[in-house]
């Protein structure tokens, strides 16, 4: 017998006809069943809405008792903390914060965890950090696990502006992570000189040489006040109108490119003049280019806050609370307001800046002149529904 | 018999994977796309054929696009590697090896790292647009960034190995003494390498497309990151409704409107070409 043969034939052995082919009927009726379960699937879970009232009763009721601080997770958006207040934090408490940057965009990180949030199993992440409008989102949703206050006795430093908002009166769910505006980032080289309105947006003089937001909220709630509009009380209408003028613009060639955070790349390299643009990435890039500015424009800007918020089934609340009160001590807070250059929630940061970093104390993107912070709106509230209508309305103006 | 059921033996982790990873998903993806519903309420079964049609009206101009640019690429891609793929089999004597690995080194970097310095290479006011411009290949106010050039010669660069290395394994198996034959009996070189090395290579030139022209079809990282709204293709559009607009019927419905225009294309250019043993250059 061959080498091959002697090797069949044990391998014949191991799987006598009868077996094979009975394994073979089952086989077969696996992947029918499979297939049928595939086609007929119990469809995909929607994210139905749980009434805020409810969520706050359940708040009243959380604890979350102090156990020992292990592993766990941090999800946050990239260079948006000072890696040393990490460091300090696991000294600190011990443990080990596992410390991942991984959002870069609100819907594609909802995009990204949204079936296991709806099937209501754990993400794997103890702290996520979203935007107003995503945070409105799953608060919404109820996707969001409701802090135990005893665990925050910080929540006191927070600035008396963001302590209510309409998606969560009481902060009972999400805590300000930091604060920025949606204005106009610049090449001065290349305008030729300062801009204060919103006007040159649609100015045929910049054509092709402006990026614009492709987040709805950020560039329609542009247009709405370069219109004269208050884009807090905009209705879906208001909303849809300014989209079909950023449409108008695009087709004829106005805008480059849309763009998330990557329009820094642009505007450093000189392919945009004007970027609607964040104010504290501007201010990280001033120090790579000096010619770049950002202006608070007169018509106002859209104030966006980033959220602090443990998601549904989260798995280490204590140690993500303890980071949440750690990050609201003033003096924290100032380490990181130093490295990230937003705006911070927390109070008392500024004079301690004094002291340290007196440039940054004094810049005016980091903190905003009274007659300047009286003309930051907040985003609009919508439906679940109407935002995704105009989230398609957007998708269909920038292309996809 | 004996000789089968050791096959199939041999073939139970490759056809398990294909099931869990291939099979499976793409009957869950069926479903997905005859669901109807919107993400708040959740997706339903109900057979919703008309996502297709809708999908097909609203997005042909991006169909349109993902074909022609996977083409172009796919074409500038043979015309670059077919003397590459040559010289390396004929010509390059000892440094061979060394040459292949050239071409697949670019490889060892991940392929967003490597457009995003397109990105930069290709900036308005960077080197090469600079010189484009002096020898009057880009208008004095032009781009290169954000047009369409940028994104068919960004899909072309990142999959030129692929077309390269089947061009070079068909290349290779080429005996040299059949081109000596061809010329020995009065064939001009032109018409040995028409008549000779061209068809035996025809194997490789179809794999080579197919490898460069699939995935490109479906690519939508150049589009995004070389491009603007205006150059988007099927994948952007894919990707923004799964992530973005979280539409999954349409999503789904785009792609096997993609897989099964692809399907067909292929089914075609392998007629063109006329091979019976297309798949001999992969062994």
């Amino acid at each position: 017998m061959t080498e091959r043969g002697r090797l069949e034939s044990a391998l014949e052995r191991a799987l006598t006809d009868d077996a094979l082919s009975r394994r073979r009927v089952l086989g077969r009726g696996a992947t029918l069943g499979l297939m049928v379960a595939g086609l007929a699937g119990c469809g995909i879970e929607g994210s139905a809405s749980q009434t805020l009232a409810s969520l706050q009763d359940e708040a009243s009721s959380t604890r979350h008792p102090k156990a020992p601080i292990g592993d766990w997770t941090f999800s946050n958006w990239p260079l948006y903390i000072d890696k040393s207040v990490l460091k300090t934090f696991d000294k600190r408490y011990g443990g080990h914060v596992k410390y991942i940057e991984e959002i870069n965009d609100n819907s594609q990180f909802f995009g990204k965890v949204r079936q296991q949030l709806a099937e209501g199993v754990p993400i794997g992440r103890d702290i996520v950090v979203l935007t107003d409008y995503m945070a409105a989102k799953w608060v919404r949703s109820g996707y969001v696990t409701p802090f135990d206050a005893r665990n925050l006795p910080n929540k006191k430093h927070l600035v008396p502006n963001l302590r209510s908002v309409p998606y969560d009166p009481k902060r009972q769910f999400t805590l300000p992570w930091q604060s920025g505006a949606v204005g106009l980032g610049y090449d001065i080289r290349q305008t030729g000189g300062e801009l204060k309105s919103f006007d040159v947006l649609f100015d045929p003089k910049y054509k092709g040489k402006i990026s614009m937001l492709a987040e709805q909220y950020d560039s329609a709630g542009t247009v709405l006040l370069q219109q004269g509009k208050n884009p807090t009380k905009a209705s879906v209408d208001d909303q849809l109108q300014a989209i079909e003028k950023l449409d108008k613009a695009n087709q004829a060639g106005q805008f480059r490119r849309f763009t998330g955070n990557d329009y820094t790349t642009d505007l450093t390299k000189g392919n945009v003049a004007i970027a609607l643009a964040y104010s504290g990435d501007l201010v990280q890039l001033q120090s790579d280019n000096k010619n770049l500015r950002f202006s608070y424009p007169d018509e106002g800007a859209m104030l966006f806050t980033d959220n602090m918020m443990l998601p549904a089934k989260v798995q280490h609340p204590y140690a993500a609370e303890t980071m949440m009160n750690f990050v609201y001590e003033p003096k924290i807070a100032a380490t990181i307001c130093a490295y990230v250059n937003y705006i911070s929630p927390v109070d008392g940061v500024r004079a301690i800046l004094e002291k340290t970093n007196p440039d940054i104390a004094s810049n005016e993107l980091i903190f905003p002149p009274d007659e300047v912070r009286k003309k930051l709106y907040n985003y609009p509230n919508f439906s679940t529904a109407q935002e995704q209508t105009l989230n398609q309305a957007m998708a269909k103006v920038t292309g996809a | 018999m004996r000789q089968r059921s050791a096959a199939w033996l041999f073939a139970g982790p490759g056809l398990l994977w294909l099931l869990i990873f291939f099979a499976i998903p793409l009957v869950n993806q069926a479903s997905v796309s005859l669901m109807s519903g919107d993400p708040e309420a959740g997706y339903t079964l109900t057979w919703a054929f008309s996502t297709y049609t809708d999908a097909i009206s609203a997005y042909k101009p991006q169909f349109l696009r993902s074909f022609g640019y996977a083409g172009a690429a796919t074409l500038i891609d043979l015309i670059i590697a077919f003397p590459l793929a040559y010289f390396i089999v004929f010509k390059a004597g000892r440094w061979r090896a060394f040459m292949l690995l050239l071409v697949v080194l670019p490889f060892f970097t991940s392929q967003v790292l490597r457009t995003v310095s397109w990105q930069l290479i290709l900036s308005d006011s960077g080197f090469v647009v600079d010189r484009l411009k002096d020898i009057g290949l880009v208008a004095s106010d032009g781009r290169v960034l954000a047009t369409r050039t940028a994104v068919i010669a960004g899909i072309a660069y990142n999959f030129l190995p692929f077309m390269v290395l089947p061009l070079y394994v068909s290349l290779d198996k080429l005996d040299p003494r059949l081109v000596e034959a061809a010329t020995d009996l009065y064939c001009s070189r032109v018409a040995a390498f028409r008549k000779v090395t061209l068809p035996l290579a025809i194997p490789g030139i179809f794999a080579g497309s197919l490898l460069c022209f699939i995935p490109a079809c479906g690519d939508f990282i150049n589009a995004a990151l070389l491009g603007t709204s205006r150059q988007y293709m099927i994948g952007n559009v894919v990707q923004s409704k799964y992530l973005n607009v979280l539409d999954y019927p349409s999503a789904a419905a785009l792609s096997f409107i993609l897989m099964t225009l692809i399907l067909v294309g292929i089914a075609i250019y392998g007629r063109l070409l006329g091979t019976k043993n297309l798949t001999e250059v992969a062994a």
